[in-house]
């Protein structure tokens, strides 16, 4: 008998919907990075407006890597449904943390592929992950470096200002 | 593609998997499978087959027993982009996600098997 699933498609099932999965996480990070940069620049913080709007393009880039891979491998590849998308935030400070949450949840959830990946020997999609994961390290040094401005700045007086100067300079070029 | 055939041309299929309620067979010269159930045969591809596993398995069977409801106890298997469709008892169900079951078993084994012997000796 003829292995025929195989023939079809080199990702089994579980992690097709595994993958798929993260098509949804991906978009839903765009979507929240989006609405993040909506808030920034309706209160006056552009850098940091700008600073999102990059972000929200990167994820999209992420969600259509992941997108294209399955459909590569002979997967079935699901345009996902994003809803429940947060437009409002109390503080500027709770837009950051917020960024480092969902940077943080991402990172999880690849690392959640990988280990069932590493489960089926399926080292092929491992080899794919690898590039998410380096990419995470920037991710979530961005994000936790923002959050570091307003320690080492702080908010009183012109501190938001400074701080919203700052974001746009934040940059991660390790080459470990 | 699913097709309805009335003829089980047995000598070119494999059976992949079978109870005493059904059975589901492989051809390896049409690279589809048969899906002998509820008193038919009827042809699968890859992705029909991938799609009635998914509403087989989407099917609430513990929530069926449970419901006192006066909705009758039969469940529609509609699979989009497929000219087929199957009317269902919850029993019947339960015996169609079973045979699936097998088979998709079946098909992971078979996957081993022709890991061990053909593609790694080599």
């Amino acid at each position: 008998m003829k292995d025929l699933i195989r023939i079809k498609s080199l990702i089994s099932a579980e992690v097709e919907a595994l993958l798929n999965q993260q098509v949804k996480k991906e978009a839903y990070s765009s979507s929240v990075y989006l609405a993040m940069a909506s808030w920034c620049n309706r209160n006056g913080y552009d850098f940091s407006s700008e600073y999102f709007f990059k972000q929200a393009e990167e994820e999209r880039m992420h969600q259509l890597k992941f997108y294209k891979y399955i459909l590569d491998m002979g997967g079935n590849a699901i345009s996902p449904e994003v809803t429940g998308i947060k437009q409002e935030y109390n503080s500027f400070r709770e837009v950051f943390e917020e960024a480092l949450d969902q940077e943080i949840s991402v990172t999880q959830s690849i690392k959640n592929i990988y280990a069932r990946c590493l489960k089926e020997q399926d080292f092929v999609t491992n080899e794919f992950l690898n590039w998410f994961l380096k990419e995470q390290r920037e991710e979530e040094y961005k994000a936790r470096r923002a959050l570091e401005l307003f320690e080492v700045i702080g908010e009183e007086g012109t501190g938001r200002w400074q701080i919203d100067k700052h974001v746009g300079g934040i940059k991660y070029d390790s080459e470990a | 593609m699913v097709t309805t055939t009335q003829t089980k041309e047995l000598s070119t299929w494999t059976n992949v998997f079978s109870t005493a309620k059904g059975a589901i067979y492989q051809s390896d010269e049409e690279r589809c499978w048969y899906v002998d159930f509820a008193g038919k045969v009827a042809k699968f591809d890859y992705r029909c087959l991938l799609k009635l596993k998914k509403a087989v398995y989407h099917v609430d069977i513990e929530d069926r027993l449970l419901n006192s409801g006066k909705s009758p106890d039969v469940e529609i298997i509609f699979i989009c982009a497929c000219d087929h469709t199957y009317v269902l008892s919850l029993l019947q169900i339960i015996a169609l996600k079973e045979i699936l079951e097998g088979t998709f078993v079946m098909f992971e084994l078979n996957h081993i098997i022709q890991d061990t012997l053909y593609r790694l000796p080599y």
